[in-house]
């Protein structure tokens, strides 16, 4: 999940944060990190780029984006498979 | 129309002096010192924005500040490039990822109303919001709006801004076109020789304008004219004579001429011209080695002729010719690349 959140820091420009502040459970919207609506379309591009995973429906956004734990479980979930 | 607050960020210390330190630069290219954007914008939104726009939206809400002013009944810019950094970001990611997976922040943050749209997102403005693209008649137009909406009764203050900034790809593509000297020591030797070209700049600066005098006004704008390719010098001297008169005033009443003279020889020669003819004998100041050229460079001029009416001090480091007066009437004639000229005059309040 480390890893995660130094993406999701150099993805969204978050220059004041490091990785160890970002809650494993923490809501990544409105009361947690803040992020917004541009943040969420940022976030779909990193999980294309990163992962290979294009999300299904946007009504899965708000499950997936819940937090970084939620993030992580949907790519390890959702993740191609290499041979 | 009255200038009751102005804010600039150039590549001189002019957001917290009135360059009474000038930077010097080595080279043919000047860029913006900037403030420490964290003490003026919010840290949330500091991170999306590119150099142009925390440049420009640095420059307005300190003019605001100045002013006291805390929600403007109109927001109106002027740029001729835009948002250049957050262009080069989305088209070279279009590229790189082969039209598929694009950032979508520097695709909504690419377009020249940028800047104008995050002043108004920071105040929670739904006034009137608009941006002029108009090369060197940019700023101009921008100005133009504002001074028309404030004589139509539609805004009691208009925030008004001039910005363009500069990008390595930029340099690099206009350096191609031979806008720049190739050698020149520093932009103190603009306009030493005879060579072609000029010194790259960029900056933003602010204006908050009213129709009613506030009391503690820097200057009053009495007018602003343009005119596009004249035929000859005969006919800028005619444009500036019938601007002039049509103030009730002639070259006599102005005390201060402030010209566009960029160090390019095929540029300066009208200016050289009326230096002999129209304003001979004035008391003259110049300013793009100061901010270097672009096409929205004449809002520097306006930032200097209305802080130097506010002082009633010509800094010396743009002064050609004086007459230890204190300017009480100010005339600025700027030209971009002999296509775009621009005629400004400013009064004491």
């Amino acid at each position: 999940m480390a890893d995660l959140k130094q993406q999701i820091i150099a993805q969204l420009n978050l220059k004041d944060l490091k990785p160890e502040d970002i809650g494993d459970d923490q809501p990544l919207f409105v009361e947690g990190l803040g992020l917004d609506s541009i943040d969420a379309l940022e976030l779909i591009v990193l999980l294309q780029q990163e992962y290979k995973i294009k999300l299904a429906s946007a009504e899965e956004g708000q499950h997936v984006f819940r937090s970084v734990r939620t993030m992580a479980q949907y790519i390890t979930e959702h993740q191609p498979k290499t041979v | 129309m009255f200038i009751q607050a102005t804010a600039g960020i150039s590549p001189q210390p002019s957001f917290s002096a009135l360059l009474t330190e000038p930077a010097v630069y080595a080279g043919n290219r000047l860029n913006c010192i900037e403030p420490d954007y964290g003490q003026i914008i919010d840290p949330k939104m500091i991170r999306r924005m590119s150099r142009i726009i925390k440049m420009g939206v640095a420059a307005a809400m300190d003019c605001l500040k100045t002013s006291a002013t805390e929600m403007p009944g109109a927001i109106i810019t002027g740029t001729a490039y835009g948002c250049l950094a957050d262009t080069e970001v989305f088209l070279s990611k279009m590229v790189e990822n082969r039209e598929e997976l694009l950032t979508p922040t520097a695709f909504i943050q690419s377009t020249h109303n940028t800047v104008g749209a995050q002043i108004a997102l920071l105040l929670k403005c739904h006034n009137y919001n608009n941006t002029f693209v108009h090369r060197g008649f940019s700023f101009e137009s921008a100005l133009l709006d504002a001074i028309t909406l404030l004589q139509e009764q539609h805004a009691l203050t208009v925030l008004v801004g001039g910005i363009d900034e500069l990008t390595d790809t930029s340099f690099r593509l206009l350096s191609r076109f031979g806008l720049y000297k190739k050698d020149i020591s520093s932009n103190r030797a603009l306009y030493d020789g005879a060579a072609k070209g000029t010194i790259a700049g960029e900056g933003a600066a602010f204006f908050l304008l009213s129709a009613e005098p506030s009391g503690k006004d820097y200057a009053q704008l009495n007018g602003l004219y343009t005119f596009y390719k004249p035929g000859d010098i005969a006919e800028i001297e005619k444009n500036i004579q019938s601007f002039l008169s049509a103030h009730g005033i002639g070259v006599n009443d102005v005390d201060l001429v402030i010209t566009g003279q960029n160090g390019n020889v095929n540029e300066d020669g009208i200016y050289k011209q009326l230096a002999q003819t129209t304003f001979k004998g004035k008391a003259c100041a110049r300013f793009k080695h100061l901010c270097g050229e672009y096409p929205t460079a004449a809002s520097f001029a306006l930032w200097l002729a209305a802080n130097i009416i506010k002082t009633g001090v010509v800094p010396s480091c743009t002064s050609v010719s004086s007459d230890n007066k204190r300017p009480g009437r100010i005339l600025i004639y700027n030209h971009y690349q002999n296509t775009h000229h621009a005629l400004y005059l400013l009064s004491v309040c």
